[in-house]
């Protein structure tokens, strides 16, 4: 059996001559890489915001932990007991929101399976693949955790099914996202650029030219397009090839089907390209999730539903569909998946 | 856990770029036959130098996908070792973006 984590990751140039004033810093949060860029302020100013920023997310990361202690895990834990618990107006919000998005997606954007992530082994810094036995699965299939099973009174959760644990791991980083647009605003920086473990957004420019982002081959060590992202624009990609395992020549990877119980099979990469809002780094993080889960005939009416219409997808048997809109947007680097792409609809 | 990359740009790189945690450690000429010794957060790491090429040859991490990417030859090539905080990257002429999705 062979176990692997592979993250494509890309450094940008550091200089911060008058030419090119761009400040690069490289942290590692949310168990993952985080790459701040920020262009057009003095070294000293960027240096400043980029470590408030990583703080931040640290703050979130500590918070919205999913299998260390955390504020997160300590609502799990009351809702294992069946108790009710207090909790802070900016948590009660992010589940909330992760409920509507869930809805929205009918289920198939669904944190709270924890459970079923941790019987797969995903809940660890240096995982070690874990087949579930069928009967786990079927038991854990069958309590049917659901973000409509929590009820939020006040600053007051409980949940009305013990069995629903939360994992962030699907949201997190996109909500990091926008909690780092926000400092940057507060700190009127007027261009910047964060990367965290793969879901970029975008503030301004690169000087003239929009800011411009790689999208990594899912299964070669390339980029195989770029995008041009504006001004508040976000991207992310759900992808099989950054946490997975091998077992017996199959690939698991760290996306569950929450109707099944199994790692989403025959996709390769999703990628979704969201406008300026203030939750576009959620959604670039959460609405690649129900499109990368469904089946191909699906992938476009799940766009739909999670009101994205930017859309590439990179199936398991070679098939490159891009929406009209995406289709305009990437430049593609590798020749052949330019020639080969169809039409999602 | 590693993470590996090869831009389609294959010119030959100069210089080595290494980093611990946000902090870059320094740059070194690839021309050169060397040795490098970092601490990160896990444990000491070794990195062999050897004429234009570079690659992790010891790490302490649990799964050593650093150790089994191999040499690095061409400029934007980079290799993180993410429980060890450690990043060693070629450097080169502007690259065609600012940063990846993946």
């Amino acid at each position: 059996m062979r176990y692997y984590i592979l993250l494509f990751a890309f450094f940008t140039q550091i200089s911060c001559t008058p030419l090119d004033p761009l400040y690069h810093s490289q942290s590692y949060v949310f168990g993952t890489l985080v790459d701040i860029s920020i262009y057009g302020e003095e070294e000293s100013e960027a240096q400043l915001m980029s470590s408030q920023i990583t703080r931040e997310f640290q703050n979130i990361h500590n918070r919205l932990h999913a299998w260390k202690p955390s504020e997160l895990n300590g609502i799990n834990k009351t809702f294992a007991d069946n108790r009710p618990k207090l909790i802070e107006p900016d948590i009660a919000q992010i589940i909330e929101d992760a409920t509507k998005l869930s809805i929205q997606s009918e289920g198939l954007f669904n944190p709270a399976i924890g459970k079923l992530i941790q019987a797969w082994g995903f809940q660890r810094d240096e995982f070690t693949a874990d087949l579930p036995d069928q009967p786990t699965l079927d038991a854990l299939l069958a309590e049917q955790p659901k973000m409509t099973d929590i009820v939020i009174n006040g600053h007051q959760i409980i949940s009305n099914n013990p069995h629903v644990k939360l994992d962030l791991g699907g949201y997190a980083k996109g909500y990091a996202l926008d909690a780092g647009m926000k400092i940057l605003r507060e700190f009127q920086v007027k261009h910047a650029l964060i990367n965290i473990g793969g879901n970029v957004i975008a503030l301004g420019k690169h000087g003239e030219n929009p800011w411009t982002i790689g999208i990594q081959h899912p299964r070669k060590p390339d980029a195989i397009a770029t995008i041009a992202l504006e001004s508040g624009w976000a991207i992310g990609t759900s992808g099989d090839y950054q946490r997975f395992f091998m077992h017996d020549g199959k690939r698991y990877c760290h996306i569950i089907d929450p109707r099944t119980g199994q790692p989403a099979q025959g996709t390769q990469s999703v990628t979704v390209l969201i406008p300026p809002g203030p939750h576009a780094g959620v959604l670039s993080d959460v609405a690649s999730k129900p499109i990368f889960i469904s089946a191909l005939g699906e992938k476009a009416a799940f766009a739909k539903k999670m009101g994205v219409s930017h859309v590439l997808v990179i199936q398991e048997d070679g098939q490159i569909l891009a929406t009209p809109s995406m289709q305009q947007r990437l430049q593609w680097l590798d020749q052949e998946a330019k020639q080969r792409v169809g039409t999602l609809q | 856990m590693v993470s590996f990359l090869t831009l389609w740009s294959h010119q030959p790189a100069a210089t080595l770029r290494v980093r611990v945690g946000s902090t870059v450690l320094g740059e070194y000429s690839l021309m050169q036959t060397k040795l490098l010794t970092v601490s990160g957060s896990a444990g000491k790491a070794t990195i062999e130098i050897q004429q234009g090429k570079v690659r992790f040859k010891h790490s302490p991490c649990h799964n050593q996908y650093c150790v089994h990417q191999g040499w690095l030859t061409h400029a934007h090539q980079a290799a993180i070792c993410i429980p060890n905080q450690i990043s060693i990257e070629l450097m080169g002429a502007s690259p065609a973006f600012d940063t990846l999705n993946y």
